[in-house]
Order: structure tokens, then sequence, then C-alpha cells
């Protein structure tokens, strides 16, 4: 992947291939694909001067494009820039402010959840909120814990790498996100379950919302102010040789890719936290393989529907959930073959881009029709939300599966 | 630690997967980006004047034919037909066979084995024709095709202009914008409905290969039906189509069969230290954190040539294969890397790697640079592909030969 996605433009062949794979061109003639809004536009586009295109605005961010590039175009990281650019000229609405700030929502609701949950599973408030604020009453919003997953685990919270007692044990700075932290802390306690299963010691170092959803929807400044705290407090850890291990496969890749890539920040520490940050699976095939050949696991003989989120494809790391759960017996596992679930984070929250939103993830919600698993998998939590909710079956993350054959669940 | 990681992500590398996963090898895929099988007619071109044990003989010593043995396209065609079949493409053809099809420019591609639905309109078999405009798809002229055919020696065909339906499109449509219309079935009944009164009596209708791209053969099948007439399809500019069926169909076999598939990152060669520089440990991938290293029994290098990023042309002159670094042999001086006649045979066209008929890259002096590295493909050296005709021949045959020897079995 290429610092200068600008330059990189030069490298584009116009080959088309991004195009063939782009899920959002091939359901909307509204998006004219990946290369003509990305190398091909960028030529005309002038970094003090307005656009007068705006189609890229259509552009989820999958960042399949930049995946399946032969020639290293970073096309995705283009359009993103551009998308942002596009944004700050267009001016962000309140919608767009709320929706990409999880933290702030999180800190909020789960102080009045109960009433917080009434309120957003209620069709007519959920109409009403469609109407002022443009979020789409058809995806799903998830309900608040009425309790965080640092006040359930307060005895694991490290501020300093030498705040965590010397051990025999590999330690483990987990980075939970906010959807583990407000939304579904039960997912946080089982990774720390499992992780502690395969001797590791789980600490929580100090960390905020890591900012993507401020980055997808323009909101560079506010996303920086993310990272640069999450570098600062997180590069100890990484310094001090401390994996930082996530669950939640976006705030990962921001971690390891955005902040450089698409928000250009620079420096050692970047580049350390980004090393040092491990996918839960990545992490487990890389450190814990011969602990967990140790362990039982028990039979389980479900069907189940695995979607790579596009986020953890972005890795570059392969699908190591699925070398850890062919691990579980009798567990069949089918692969999704969609490139995309359509959710891509917020884009499919909103209003306006929900029905193209839906339509990209049609083609996996046609292949759990037919599979008809006894539920689907994914590792990002709005990729869960989202399928469970146009699918109707139950949806996990694949590690409560595992954590269910390691008789922890 | 997987049993064989392939580098490259084209026809070549696809079907090495399949093969070795299909074997029940542990196969990981590493990709910088798709290769280039979208692109690409989606037939497989053995060579330009018909292989036979004669033809093949008259190639040069070095030729990847020679070298992986020519009397092996057999087998190795017969498996990618028993793949391609499986996966419900049908193709039509065979080694000593050669199909003159036409092209989207109204020219002649010879290939010994193509889709069923490029198939139909092989030269000798086709007698009158008519080729189909679609409104508004700029991809295509039927109008070029007709002109252009009458000197390739085909009956002249007739022209049909065809609508397409829907409102006008907010951008050009490219094939696959079509293909993906073609797959839904009610549009495809409608659209059989506009297309009836304008085909009435037409036997045989050619038009761009946009027949679908999940239920191609549904699709071919149910417009025949309701049409009254036999379909065949022309290959586009890309996205196109029978090209990517081929590649989508390969890629979800290997995924089925349980290949690792990591695209988007690039892989640099790793020699296991400890075996004193004569084995490979694996790859290192530039992954989005930073180098993650892939440890393997063996690597099979399925790069491609100059213009796939096989080989890279270093500042001081020198062209290296990319992954590990070895040396190519070539030209010392650049002018002579390329002719004059941009449409001629070009000497970098034949630089790549010298393999031996295990398909190991080898030095001049023959001798293998490492114990388990092996190479299938574009980055071998020794022919013009382009020229010749063989380029999916050598990929195919090539993959198979080096999944052989790298598995030690027959497959």
């Amino acid at each position: 992947m290429t610092d200068l996605p600008g330059l990189a433009a030069d490298m584009c062949l116009k080959c088309n291939i991004c195009t063939a794979a782009c899920p959002v061109a091939a359901v909307t003639d509204l998006f004219p694909g990946p290369k003509a809004v990305g190398p091909q536009e960028e030529r005309f586009r002038h970094p003090r001067l307005p656009t007068a295109d705006d189609s890229v605005a259509w552009c989820s961010g999958c960042g399949v494009c930049s995946r399946v590039c032969p020639h290293g175009v970073a096309v995705t990281e283009i359009n993103v820039r551009a998308k942002a650019a596009l944004a700050q000229q267009n001016g962000i609405g309140l919608r767009d402010r709320l929706i990409s700030r999880p933290a702030l929502l999180g800190r909020m609701g789960v102080r009045v959840a109960p009433l917080a949950n009434a309120g957003l599973s209620n069709p007519l408030v959920r109409r009403i909120i469609e109407g002022i604020l443009g979020v789409s009453r058809e995806s799903p919003l998830p309900p608040f814990s009425s309790d965080t997953l640092r006040r359930r685990q307060a005895d694991r919270i490290a501020a300093q790498p030498s705040d965590t007692v010397p051990a025999t044990k590999l330690s483990v700075a987990y980075f939970h996100g906010c959807s583990t932290e407000y939304y579904e802390p039960r997912i946080g306690e089982l990774a720390i379950a499992v992780l502690e299963r395969l001797d590791c010691q789980v600490i929580l170092p100090p960390q905020g919302c890591c900012g993507l959803p401020l980055q997808s929807n323009g909101l560079f400044d506010a996303a920086r102010r993310y990272a640069r705290s999450n570098i600062e407090s997180l590069g100890p850890f990484a310094s001090a040789g401390i994996p930082i291990v996530g669950t939640s496969t976006s705030c990962t890749l921001a971690l390891k890719h955005e902040y450089r890539a698409i928000l250009g920040l620079e420096g050692e520490s970047v580049a350390g936290v980004a090393g040092a940050t491990l996918d839960f699976f990545e992490f487990i095939t890389l450190h814990r393989i011969a602990q967990l050949n140790r362990q039982h696991l028990r039979s389980t003989p479900l069907t189940v529907l695995y979607h790579p989120p596009c986020q953890l494809r972005g890795h570059g790391i392969g699908t190591p959930a699925m070398d850890v759960l062919r691990m579980i017996p009798d567990l069949e596992i089918v692969l999704s073959e969609a490139e995309c679930c359509g959710i891509a984070g917020t884009y499919g929250l909103k209003r306006e881009k929900a029905t193209v939103a839906h339509a990209v993830g049609r083609p996996l919600f046609d292949q759990a029709h037919d599979v008809h698993p006894d539920s689907i998998l994914s590792d990002s939590e709005t990729c869960r939300w989202w399928i469970q909710n146009h699918t109707g079956l139950k949806s996990l993350h694949p590690l409560q599966l595992l954590a269910q054959a390691m008789n922890l669940e | 630690m997987t049993d064989l990681l392939i580098v490259g992500e084209g026809l070549c590398g696809l079907f090495a997967a399949v093969l070795a996963s299909q074997h029940g090898a542990d196969t990981t895929l590493v990709a910088q980006g798709r290769g280039g099988l979208s692109l690409s007619h989606g037939c497989i071109d053995i060579l330009r004047d018909r292989a036979s044990a004669t033809t093949l003989r008259t190639l040069p010593q070095g030729h990847p034919y020679k070298l992986a043995g020519g009397e092996n396209l057999d087998r190795a065609l017969k498996k990618f037909l028993v793949i391609t079949s499986g996966g419900g493409l049908a193709y039509r053809g065979g080694v000593e066979e050669i199909l003159r099809l036409p092209t989207a420019l109204g020219g002649v591609h010879a290939t010994s084995f193509a889709p069923e639905s490029l198939a139909r309109a092989s030269l000798g078999e086709i007698k009158s024709f008519t080729v189909g405009a679609l409104e508004g798809f700029r991809d295509f002229s039927a109008e070029l095709v007709r002109r252009n055919l009458a000197r390739s020696g085909f009956p002249v065909p007739t022209v049909v202009s065809l609508p397409l339906l829907g409102d006008v499109p907010r951008r050009d449509l490219y094939a696959h914008d079509l293909a993906l219309r073609f797959d839904d079935s009610e549009w495809r009944s409608e659209l059989a409905r506009a297309w009836k009164p304008r085909v009435g009596g037409l036997r045989l209708l050619g038009v761009p290969a946009v027949l679908g791209l999940w239920k191609h053969a549904e699709v071919i099948a149910s417009l025949e039906d309701k049409l009254d007439l036999t379909l065949f399809e022309i290959p586009t500019l890309p996205p196109t189509l029978p090209g990517l069926r081929l590649e989508r169909l390969l890629r979800r076999t290997a995924l089925v069969s349980g290949v690792r598939l990591i695209e988007g990152s690039r892989a640099l060669g790793l020699v296991d230290g400890r075996s004193g520089g004569e084995r490979v440990a694996g790859v290192v991938v530039q992954a989005a954190g930073g180098p993650r290293t892939f440890p393997s029994d063996a690597v099979l290098l399925a790069t491609g040539g100059t213009l796939h990023g096989g080989l890279i042309a270093r500042q001081n002159g020198r062209i290296l294969e990319s992954v590990f670094d070895i040396p190519v042999q070539h030209s010392e001086s650049r002018g002579e890397w390329t002719s004059e006649r941009p449409l001629g045979a070009q000497p970098f066209a034949s630089y790549g790697l010298r393999v031996n008929s295990e398909m190991r890259p080898v030095s001049d002096e023959g001798a293998p640079y490492f114990a388990n590295l092996y190479a299938a493909g574009g980055i071998i050296g020794g022919s013009d592909r382009a020229v010749e005709g063989t380029r999916q021949g050598i990929d195919l045959l090539t993959a198979f030969r080096a999944v052989e020897s790298a598995l030690g079995v027959a497959l």
C-alpha cells in the first residue's frame, strides 16, 4: 500500500478489475465505479477548488477496489479522501455528526439504557428519527447495554504497561472498541475468557473510539483527534512488546492502516501501534495455536455461514477465524460469497443510501436463505446487526462459537 | 504452516490452488490484486497453429511446453474441464483442435477450448447469422463486426438493433452491469418480450457477451426458449464476461475446497536460513498493519510476466523475478528489450525464469535455486505467449505440473 495515493493514481491502467469487483457499482448506476471516481477523476481535482461531481459520495468505503487492484493503486484511499473533501465542501449535517460518534452516543445511551432502547425499538420513534435526521428506519440500531465492559472488568484497567503485574503469562492489551464497551460487553468478556484460557493475561489499556466512523463521514479533524489520543495511550504498550488485540475488525483496521493511509498520521509510534495490533483470531493463529491444540473443543454439530467483513479482508491476512473454527469438531462452515454485506459502517444507516446498501447485501441474504444456517458469523458488529436485521437469522461473533466449544459460554 | 503457498491470482494461480486443495493440501493463495482473467476472453489458447505431437516438437528448446511435457496437456485440460463443468460452465474444444471465433472487432480468434456460448460461432460450423446491437451499450458495435468479418472468411451477418429495458442509465454501462441485469429473471423475461418482434425468423443470433454472470447457463437457456433461436456471445472490452465467469468459478471453487485467500497484499520471498539457503521458508506479506510471515512447505510463483508484476526491471537495468529476486536472462541493452514493430514479437515477452521439468526455477547451469520453490505460467520465460497463442495452455499445463511436483503426487 503506497503512502501517496494521489501519485499512485498514475499507476492505474484503467483495466476495470476494480469496477467489476465493486459491490456498489453492481447495484446502482448512480455510482460510476471506483476507477471512474478514483484514479480517473483524481486528475480533475484540485486541493483548493470545489469539485463539480458528487458521485463519489456513493462509495461505501468497503475497500474491495484497493484489494483487487493488481497495480497497487490505493483506490479506496483516494475515494475516501475525495469523499471527505466533498462532504466538507457541501457541509456535514447533524445526522452524520451524530452517527459517527458511537462513543458519545454510547456514554449517553448506557446511562438511560432501558428508556433509550424502548425508544429506539419503537417504530414510531424510528419514523420520527428518519424524518428529522435521515437515519433509515429499516436499518438496525443496536440496544445499549446497561453496563460497560470497563465497569464490569475494572480490575483489568491498566494506564501504563508498568501497571500490569509481571506474569509468566503473555500480556495482551485488549482493544474492545465502542461496540463491546457500550452495546455488547458480553462479547468482550468472552474474548477475555478465551484469551485467559489460552494462557494470556488480558489488560484493558486506555482507549477511545478508533475514529473510523468519523473518518467515513468526512470528519477528518475529529477522527485525527481520536487517532492521536489512541496512539498516545496505546503507543507505550506497543513499545513494551504487548500485542494489542481487537475483536472488532474495523477498529483494528483503523489502528493498522487507516491512521496512516487515510488520516495521514506519521511517526514511529503510529507504525509501532499498527505493527502491534492484531485481530483476535490473527493473534490466536500466530501465538496461541499450541495452547488451543491442548484444549478439548466440544462437538458443535451446527451449520454456520461465515461472512468475513470487508474491513477484515482489508487487513491482508486472510480469514484467521476460519482457521480456528475449522478446529471445532462437527461444525460445518459455509463461506459467504458476497464481497460486502452492505452496511459498510454507517453507510447503510443513511436514509438515502439504505436501498443501495440493502441491494449490496442481497447476494449474502440470498445465500443465507439458500443455506439456512443455524447462525451467521461475522467479526464486525455493524455487519452482524445488519445481517441479523435483514435475514432474521441469529448473527454471532465467531469468538462466541469458539467460547461455546471451549465450554466458556 | 501451509503445505503450498501460491503467489498470484490469475488463471495459473487459481487453477493451481484448486488442484492442490482438492487433492487435500493445505493451500494458501496470496495476491497483490486479482489477475487478468476478467480482461480475457475466457478461452484456452493452446497453440495458434494447432497443438499436435509434431507442432509441439518444433518449439524451441526451453519452451515451457517442452519442459512441462506437451504430452501432459491432455491430463491438465481434463482437470480443467472437470473443474469448470463442476462449476456449471461448459467448455467445448480439444487440445488438438482449433476453433475460429469472431471477435468484437470482426477479427478471428483461434483457440482450442471456448466456453460453449462462444464456441457456437466457430467458423466452418456457422452458416447464416445475425449480430445484435444493444441500444445504448457503447462497448460493442455490431456494424463493426459485420463489416470486418466479411474479410475474415465468415459468412456476412445481418445486423439487428435490440432495445434494453429501463430508464436511460445515468452512466455508461459496462458489460458486467448488463450481465447482472440478465441474471434477474423478471428483467430478462420482459426483455425477451421486447426482443421477440425484432428477432422473428432468426435462427442464430450473436450478442456481446453479457448473458449473465452467476446464472449464465440459465440465462441462455431461458432466452433461447423464449426467443426460439440459438444464441452465441462475442467477448467485449473489460470487464469481459467469459473471463470473469471463469475467474469467479475458480475463486469460488478454491474457497469451497478450503483455500486460504489473501488478496491485496504484496508477497516477498522468505529464504530458510537454517537450510543454508537451499530452501524457501514461505513469504512475508505486506499486510495492512505491517509485514506478516506466512510459513510454507513449498512456494509456487504464479505471478505472471512483464505485464503482470512477476518481473521487475531495476534502475540498474537488471530484470529480476519480483518475489525472490531471482535473476532472469535478458539482453544487456534496454534498446533490445523491445522490437521496433509494436505488434510484432517482442523480446521482453520471452523473458522469465528458467525452470526444469519439475517446474523449479534453475540457474543457467540447470541447478535449482531452492529445493521447494516452483514456478508456473507467465513468469516462466522462453515463449512469446501472445504471438504463439499459448497463454492459457502454458498457464494450465505448468500449474498442473508444478502442483504435482510440489505435492509429490500424480494428479
